[in-house]
Formats: structure tokens, C-alpha cells, sequence
């Protein structure tokens, strides 16, 4: 809302400057855009929050001023003499639509003349930034900013069977706009008929045939009310966007309906002359009345936690326009005025006392009481994850939730139900919701290659989106998203570590997975053991495809991996228990046994692990040895050391010996295992 | 003795210290030289500077003060020369030639993404003001992203152009569902489940339809904080976001609140903080810091609360906003780029 400062100094004494005025009004709920001269004049653009159309004319923002200044408020009589002859005869309005149109008010005016306006009305137009076109015309704009109540004057000679109807539009009737553009409606869409046809799309703009012009005789002032939701669909569906639409969407005044068509008549006489027919033609529901509201005065100090007097508290209510029923020293019962639609509960009268009364008045030192919080069992998890991970190199990634389809289609480990979908793209052509952070990893790892950055990588924390059957809400699961330029190996290395550093205690398992990305021998499905029983998927590593690369645009290797935050929350051993280290000195083993190419090296090491407890404190693996003439074809031989420690005592050689011993002959039982000599 | 013939042999005697200085090649070459020209008793200096009695008055005050800068120098000569031998004496005993100014292999540590680092001071902060985070779906229903926050249908948040709709394809029950727009979705959720008191903070994700520039992007994280109980007062609030502003910022940091409207609270004010900024003199600049307010009673209904017997406050923060201003970032977009370059800024 932009204000003209010579406008308002018509309703309200302006002593003091420009800024100030701003600074106090910006304080009590108008925030201050900018002020700038035009001509003599200042416009001062303010910000008019939803809940306040009143201030969506200057009269309304005159109103704060004179109750934050504590000047009276003078308002124009808008009391236009009339002739005998009644509007009646000279016109008729009929209402087909009334939940649309709620109130429709006619006047007419014969013999005005139309042509330019005088200066200062199109000067006082021009600061806020509205061009002049003719008297008639600019009054119902001057009103319309004066007030906030809409109009439009019709020439009503040029109203087929000089009547209205307002009803809803015919299905693909045509109308054309004082825009001069054109428009198909539907029945949705109120519109302003005369006998025949659509001439005003109801409270949204008038039509180019019965627009006001110089030949014009005989005017129609129409002022209405219309329903706020169906006027923004309109504007909406047309995109066609009006100082009119913008204020009956957020509601206008309906004690103001009258009194604007009253003002605009008596302008209309005063600088275009002509006769103003006695009456008006009111169709549709009178302003309801409004319910009292009543303050208990305990109330304020109860919200606010300062104390206001009564007495200052019912002033700024009666300043506002609140009209009192009574009072005592408790409360105070109010009918709030008609443009203050805002105000139905006590609330809004807290809220109201409090603006004006200053909310630098409230203490910013109050001795609020203490309360014990708590680190959430996932924000710990999640601060371990995140610490391991930039330990071992990884660099902390944040990308949009939405990705575009072919994306999506690429990876989905978790689900095979197509992805949630929005309505509309809320990125360009990202309209999925992600199932899997892989994608966007490697989205990400592109725009890194793009720039030549020679190390990438990346991980991620959130959630992707799983469609569920029959549920409530769609599934969200946390998932720490992982793209490393190193191989397979590179990444499981960095996958152990992490659970290394949640619970040294859990071993990584892979088991074989297909999934169309990944290498299908460089890849896997990971599980996890919680305790002694339970079995947990944790996720999927793997070396993408050449075929993936080039998908995803990228040319070096890389391999990924997506872990379940829940799996990891299960395992983490975020209290660990002390248990004593063995006192005693450790001795090693080196061992090379030859196995069939079958035989995974997670089988030998269990099995080493099983035969050598209490005694094996590590088990590390050295190498993998292949070699047709001399182990044989289909065999590898594995190169590994064991660490041997006792709790009781230091291990003697021989002891150490026997360890090695069983472990290699219980290598043979379940492995077919040969030591290499 | 006349000045000029007195400078002329500082000059002389300090070129041939130079030389032999610079030619001496072991300790033993470098004591000689030392004793020839600083020694105490018969050095070249010690004579010269006998010399100086013998200088006219007027004279004296520049005579003596060439002879202590030339002294100072032949010294300094002599560290040097020393350091130079002792080096190259040292290369000769140690096996490998060594330069301790080669860089060491240094460990690439990873960064955290400054999103992350912003809202985890936040919630440091709060948890210090006893805050507990509390967390939720961002695919929301309508209850819970408008109707119980005081949202009706008529008003024109609830616009489908204004939000992410999901598309009816794959929502079970056929409720509309959409990206939730605030996390005070979160809130509703907490009162829903737990009676007052309540002290929680929610964050994560909304999302609201906007075109991506260097100001806004479609995805954004918002740090929400409510409390909930027996008499709690735009007073609390107010110390509440001071107490979390000094933390934050360091200093004597101020609150001011400016009217607004939210539909989820009544009152409803910007938040503005303020500092004394030294470097202007003193000057109090404000900052925008979010939107606040005492939660709507209609929002207290609506999650089984009686407002007559429990008030509270609820505030909200941009973290972009936040972490771009801390930071210096001057297009949002760069947030969601990962270029590692940026992330191993911060």
C-alpha cells in the first residue's frame, strides 16, 4: 500500500516528519518499504499484512495515525445532495448468486460531464503511482484508495435493457476486460450482466463495452460485496490481478459498501456535476451485526506480562474504533467497528492494546524458569556418524528432497512402489520425491567434476520417502548417503570404520545384490548383527556401472553406498561398559592358508575367530595370493595375522603354537584349508 | 685526530672484517677472526675506539655513533658466520641431508556442511535454555500443516499454488498430503501426544513454492521453539530470543519486537536483534531474526489445551538466513551446489 503524505494530511494533523511517521508506524504494524518524493508529495510504501485490509486505504492508515499520535480523525461527510427522481425507476439489480455476491448497491447519475480531473486529484493519484484517465473514472480510484472499498461506474446507457444481473458465468462466455484483452469463464466465475451479457467480472475489473467515456451520459455507480475465496479464484484463473480483487479477497468493509458510493457520488457532482437520483438500490444481505467482545483486564498482564491500565487500555480500544458497552474495574465489553473484521476474541483485543500501547514496554530480562533438556538417542548417533565420516575424508552434502524422474528411476534399494510425486516441479523437473540419496550424491558428484575438483567426496544425512500401503503417512527414513572416488573396498573400509566407532563390537556382513547401478560382483547388500539374535539390513555398497556413469554424466569411478540411519541407532553402544585390557604382553601368528576360490574370506575369519577365543584379540587380513602352477587352478591362498593374547598370563611360544595348530586343522574342517608352508 | 680520517678507518676495518669474516671456513678460522677484530682487549675495534678521545668536541657525537653502528654490524657478521658453519658441520655428521620446511602428509578431514554446523549451534544453544528438540513428517495432512494451527480453508496460505501438493497417485488413504510448510506442524504433534508443560524445539526441512534465486529457494530448514505451561508471558519470550541472541552472537545483544500476523499466534511480532556496532561508531543496528509470538488459543484448542489455564510462545527461524549472514554467503543456491570448495570453507 502506498501512501500519499498531502492525502493524508486531509484526514489527520501530520506534525511530524516522514521518517518518524514510518518509524512510529512501522512499531505498531506497518512495515516501513521505502518513501521516496513525487513532485511536492511524499509516497510512503507500506507493508499491510493480511489481517488488516482496513489499512489498504488511506482513511485506514489516517486511523493508526490518529490513535498513535492522539489526534482526531476527520472524515468526509460523503452526503451528496439528491433530485426527486428516484434510482428506481431509472435502473434494476437482480442477484442470482448470493453467495458470491453478497451486497450490490446501485446509484445513478445523469448529466455529469465527463473529462480530465483536476490536478490535485491526479496528483494525489500519481504519488501512489496511478495514472489519470477520466474524472469519473479517477474518482472511483481515488475512492477506492481513500477507503478500500471497490467501485465501478458503468455507462448505463450502454447497459442492454439498462439493468444489472449478477449471476454466474455462462460456460466459455466471452468477456472483454477494460484491459482490452479477452476472456473465457466458466461458472465459477462471478460476473456483472446486463440483459444480455457478461460486462464486469464481479469485483475483479470491469468490461471494455460499458467502460465510461467521453459520450457518457448516464452513470451506474455500483458498490458491492463479494465473497473473498471466489474472487481469488477468479484472479487466479485469469491471472488477472486488481487493486479491486486484492482487497475484496482479503475482505472489505461492509459498513463501507454505502458510504464509499456515497463519496464517490458526491465527488463525481462536486468536480463533474450532473443529478444524483434519490436512493439506492440495495440487494442482498445488510452488515451483520457485529458480537461484543469482552477484556478481562487480568488478561493482559497474563499474555503480555507487563501491566496496562485499565483506563489506557480502554482508550486505545475506543481510539481503534471499538464502540464500548460497558465497563468496570474487571473488564470491558467492546462491538468492534464493521472494517475490523480481525477482531472476534479477547485475543485480538490483547494483541490490539498491546500494538499500540508498544511492545518495547515488554521486559527483555524476565527470569524465565530453568528446565532440564536432553540430547535426543539419534542427535548422538547422528553426531557420531557425522564425525567419523569427516575423519575418514568425507565432506558433509546437503541436496534437495525432489529429484527429477530419470533420477529416481535409477536407484531405488528400498522399495519398488513408484516414487510420491508432487503436484507441481519444486525444482526444475524435480517432482519426485527421492527414494534414495544415491542419486542426488551422484548429482552432486557431478557438479564437483564439472569444476574440476580433484577429490569428491561426499556424504549425506536425510531422509528419503517411501509410498506405503494402507497407512497413514508416507514412510520417511533417515539415510546417511555415501560417494567416494575410491573402489569398492575403498568405501567398505570407510562403512567398517563407522561402525567401528558406534560399536567395535558388530561386524560388517555382505550378502549379493542385483541392483541395475552397481557392478554385480563389486557390490552388496550390508547386514549388521544387534546383538545376539537380531539381523539388520544395514544398506548397499557398490561400484557403479560404466552404463550408471554415463547416466549420471560422470567420467571417473566412483562407488556409493546408502546406509540406514536405524540400523546404525540400533547397534551404536553410546554408553560402553569398561572392561580391563589384558596385563599381559601379545604374540603373533602368521598364517597362509589355501583355499578353494568359493571360500570368502569372512568364513576363514570366523572360523579363526570361533577356534581361537578367549585368545584372538585380531585377526588382520594381509593379502590375497593367486597363482595357477603353484596353488593350483580355482584356489587362492590368504594371507593373514593373528593376534593372541590371554587374560591369565603371557603366551608362551608353544602355547601360541597350539592356538595355530587348532585353528588351521578346524581351517581344514570346515574349509578344506592347506596350509602354505 | 680530524673526523674524516677516523671514519675512513672504521671503513677500512670494516671491509677487511667482512672479508675475513666470509673466508673463514672452521671454528678455529672464525676464533681468529673474532679475536683479530672484536677481541677485548687488543681487537682492531677496541683500538679504533680508543681513538675517539682524540676527536674534536663537536665532532665526537657522529664519530661515536658511526663507530657503534659498525661495531654492531661486524657483530652481526659473526652470527652469521657462525650459523653457516655450525649447518654446514651439521650436514657433514648427519647421514641424509634434512629440510624440516618440506610440508608433512597431512589427513584429509572432511567437512561438516555449514547448514549443519549453524543448526547444531542453534540447538546447543536452546538445549542450553532447556529445549529439548522434537521431530516430525514433512509429508504432512492438512490437519496438521494448517487446520490446527488456526489456518482455515479460506485462507490464502491454504492455496494449492502456494504449497507442494502430493499428487493423489500412491497416497493410501486419498487425504491430500502435502510438504509440510513450516515445522510448526512439528509442534502440534508434540502438544498432541504430551501434556503441558512443553519445551521443544523442531527443525528440518519445509518447503514452499518459490523461485530459486541468490534470497530463495523452494527447500529451506526453519528452527522452530515453543514452550508451553502455566503463565507464560510475551515477557518470556522476549528473554527467551535475548538470552539466545546473546549466546549466538556474543555481546550486548537487544530484542525488539515489531506487529506482525501468523494465523498460529495472537499476538504475532517480527523479531529484530540488535548490537552496538563499534565499528559504526556505536551505532544499534536491527536484524531481522525470525517471526514469533504467543501461541493462538485457537491452536491450544485444537491440541486439547485449555487456554485459560496454560499460555505459550512459539518462534521461528530461517537457517539459510542465518548461516548466510554468519557466514558471508551471498546466494543461498550455493547451499544446495556441495561444490567442496565451498564446503572446505567453513
Amino acid at each position: 500500500m502506498i501512501v500519499s503524505w498531502d492525502w493524508l494530511k486531509q484526514y489527520v494533523a501530520l506534525d511530524m516528519t516522514p521518517a518518524e511517521l514510518a518509524e512510529r508506524l512501522m512499531m505498531a504494524g506497518l512495515n516501513h518499504e521505502d518513501t521516496h518524493q513525487v513532485g511536492d508529495d511524499w509516497a510512503i510504501h507500506l507493508e499491510v499484512t493480511s489481517n488488516r485490509p482496513d489499512c489498504l486505504g488511506h482513511i485506514g492508515i489516517a486511523r493508526e495515525i490518529s490513535v498513535l499520535w492522539d489526534r482526531p480523525l476527520k472524515l468526509p461527510a460523503a452526503s451528496p445532495p439528491q433530485i426527486a427522481a428516484s434510482v428506481n425507476d431509472l435502473t434494476q439489480v437482480r442477484v442470482d448468486n448470493p453467495r458470491q455476491c453478497m451486497r450490490y448497491t446501485a446509484r445513478v447519475i445523469r448529466g455529469a460531464k465527463v473529462g480530465p480531473s483536476p490536478r490535485w486529484l491526479i496528483n494525489r493519484l500519481a504519488t501512489v503511482g496511478i495514472g489519470a484517465i477520466n474524472n469519473v473514472v479517477d474518482i472511483t480510484n481515488y475512492v477506492l484508495l481513500e477507503c478500500g472499498q471497490p467501485l465501478h461506474a458503468f455507462d448505463l446507457a450502454k447497459l442492454a435493457g439498462r439493468r444489472i444481473l449478477v449471476r454466474q458465468a455462462r460456460d466459455r462466455e466471452t468477456f472483454r476486460a477494460i484491459n482490452h484483452k479477452s476472456y473465457a469463464l466458466d461458472p465459477s466465475t462471478c460476473v456483472i450482466a446486463d440483459a444480455e451479457r457478461a460486462v464486469a467480472l464481479g469485483g475483479v475489473m470491469g468490461g471494455a463495452e460499458t467502460e465510461v467515456s467521453g459520450q457518457t451520459k448516464e452513470l451506474l455507480i455500483e458498490s458491492a460485496e463479494f465473497d473473498p475465496l471466489s474472487i481469488r479464484n477468479t484472479a487466479r484463473k485469469l491471472s488477472l490481478h486488481s487493486d479491486s480483487s486484492y482487497r475484496f479477497e482479503r475482505g472489505t468493509d461492509p459498513q463501507g459498501v454505502d458510504w464509499a458510493s456515497r463519496r464517490a457520488c458526491e465527488l463525481i457532482l462536486e468536480l463533474a456535476g450532473g443529478e444524483l437520483a434519490s436512493g439506492v438500490i440495495d440487494v442482498g444481505r445488510q452488515p451483520p451485526e457485529r458480537e461484543a467482545i469482552t477484556l478481562r483486564f487480568a488478561q493482559l498482564p497474563r499474555v503480555l506480562g507487563i501491566d496496562v491500565e485499565s483506563g489506557v487500555a480502554r482508550r486505545i480500544l475506543a481510539a481503534l474504533g471499538n464502540h464500548e458497552l460497558r465497563a468496570d474495574d474487571r473488564r470491558v465489553e467492546v462491538i468492534p467497528p464493521s472494517w475490523r473484521r480481525d477482531l472476534t476474541r479477547e485475543i485480538d483485543l490483547i494483541e490490539e492494546v498491546a500494538r499500540i500501547h508498544g511492545y518495547d514496554k515488554i521486559p527483555e530480562d524476565a527470569g524465565v524458569p530453568m528446565a532440564t533438556s536432553h540430547r535426543t538417542a539419534t542427535d548422538r548417533v547422528l553426531a557420531k556418524v557425522r564425525q567419523a565420516l569427516n575423519a575418514a575424508g568425507f565432506d558433509e552434502a546437503m541436496t534437495p528432497s525432489l529429484i527429477e524422474e530419470p533420477w529416481s528411476d535409477a536407484f531405488s534399494p528400498w522399495t519398488r512402489s513408484a516414487p510420491l510425486r508432487t503436484s507441481m516441479p519444486v525444482l526444475r523437473r524435480a517432482d519426485c520425491l527421492r527414494r534414495s540419496l544415491v542419486p542426488s550424491m551422484l548429482g552432486a558428484r557431478q557438479t564437483n567434476e564439472s569444476l574440476a575438483n580433484p577429490l569428491i567426496e561426499l556424504f549425506e544425512i536425510a531422509n528419503v520417502y517411501l509410498p506405503r500401503d494402507g497407512g497413514q503417512l508416507p514412510g520417511e527414513e533417515l539415510m546417511v548417503g555415501l560417494t567416494g572416488g575410491g573402489d569398492y573396498f575403498a568405501v567398505k573400509g570407510v562403512i567398517e570404520g563407522l561402525l567401528a566407532a558406534l560399536n567395535p563390537a558388530v561386524e560388517l556382513d555382505v550378502r549379493s545384490t542385483r541392483q541395475e547401478l552397481l557392478d554385480a560382483q563389486r557390490s552388496a547388500e550390508l547386514r549388521v548383527q544387534a546383538g545376539a539374535t537380531r539381523d539388520l539390513l544395514l544398506g548397499y555398497l557398490g561400484q557403479v556401472t560404466s552404463a550408471g556413469l554415463k547416466r549420471f554424466e560422470l567420467r571417473g569411478e566412483t562407488t556409493v553406498a546408502e546406509l540406514r540411519l536405524a540400523a546404525l541407532s540400533e547397534i551404536a553402544n553410546l554408553i560402553p561398559q569398561y572392561t580391563q585390557p589384558p596385563m599381559f604382553p601379545s604374540v603373533a601368528r602368521d598364517l597362509n592358508l589355501v583355499v578353494d576360490e568359493c571360500v570368502r574370506w569372512s568364513e576363514v575369519a570366523h572360523t579363526v575367530r570361533r577356534t581361537a577365543v578367549p585368545f584372538a584379540e585380531a585377526i588382520a587380513f594381509q593379502d590375497v595370493y593367486r597363482d595357477p602352477q603353484r596353488l593350483g587352478p580355482g584356489k587362492k591362498s590368504l594371507l593373514f595375522t593373528l593376534t593372541l593374547r590371554s587374560p591369565e598370563g603371557t603366551l608362551t611360544n608353544d602355547e601360541a603354537d597350539q592356538i595355530r595348530s587348532r585353528v588351521v586343522e578346524a581351517c581344514r574342517a570346515a574349509h578344506g584349508a592347506q596350509l602354505r608352508a | 685526530m680530524a673526523l674524516a680520517e677516523f671514519l675512513a678507518e672504521l671503513e677500512t676495518l670494516q671491509a677487511a672484517a667482512r672479508q675475513s669474516l666470509a673466508a673463514a671456513a672452521d671454528t678455529d678460522a672464525l676464533e681468529a677472526a673474532r679475536v683479530e677484530f672484536l677481541g677485548a682487549k687488543s681487537g682492531r675495534l677496541k683500538t679504533v675506539q680508543k681513538q675517539l678521545g682524540s676527536i674534536a668536541g663537536p665532532d665526537k657525537p657522529a664519530a661515536g655513533k658511526r663507530f657503534n653502528d659498525v661495531k654492531t654490524a661486524v657483530e652481526a657478521e659473526l652470527a652469521a658466520a657462525q650459523e653457516r658453519i655450525e649447518r654446514a658441520a651439521e650436514q657433514v655428521t648427519s647421514a641424509a641431508p634434512f629440510d624440516p620446511s618440506l610440508p608433512g602428509p597431512r589427513p584429509r578431514l572432511g567437512h561438516l556442511h555449514p547448514l549443519t554446523q549453524t543448526i547444531e549451534e542453534l540447538k546447543d544453544i536452546m538445549g542450553r535454555l532447556g529445549f529439548t528438540v522434537a521431530s516430525g513428517p514433512e509429508i504432512e495432512d492438512e490437519r496438521h500443516n494448517f487446520e490446527a494451527l488456526n489456518i482455515p480453508a479460506s485462507h490464502p496460505a491454504r492455496d494449492p499454488l502456494e504449497n507442494f501438493y502430493l499428487t493423489s497417485a500412491g497416497v493410501a488413504t486419498g487425504e491430500p498430503l502435502l510438504l509440510r510448510s513450516q515445522t510448526s506442524t512439528v509442534q502440534i504433534r508434540v502438544m498432541e501426544n504430551t501434556p503441558p508443560p512443553v519445551r521443544v524445539i523442531s527443525l528440518g526441512r519445509v518447503y514452499r513454492p518459490d523461485t530459486a534465486d541468490a534470497t530463495h529457494y523452494p527447500m529451506f530448514h526453519q528452527i522452530e521453539g515453543l514452550l508451553v505451561d502455566r503463565q507464560v508471558t510475551m515477557a518470556d519470550l522476549k528473554s527467551v530470543l535475548r538470552l539466545f541472541a546473546r549466546s549466538f552472537l556474543g555481546g550486548d545483544v537487544h530484542i525488539r519486537f515489531r506487529p506482525s500476523f501468523f494465523p498460529f499466534t495472537e499476538p504475532s511480532v517480527e523479531v529484530d536483534m540488535s548490537w552496538h556496532d563499534t565499528h559504526q561508531g556505536g551505532a544499534i543496528r536491527w536484524i531481522e531474526m525470525g517471526g514469533a509470538g504467543m501461541v493462538d488459543p485457537n491452536v491450544l484448542r485444537a491440541v486439547g489445551y485449555d487456554p485459560e489455564q496454560v499460555t505459550g510462545f512459539a518462534f521461528g527461524i530461517g537457517v539459510e538466513r542465518v548461516c548466510a549472514r554468519r557466514h558471508g554467503v551471498t546466494d543461498i543456491r550455493e547451499f544446495y551446489r556441495n561444490d567442496v570448495r565451498f564446503l572446505h570453507q567453513f
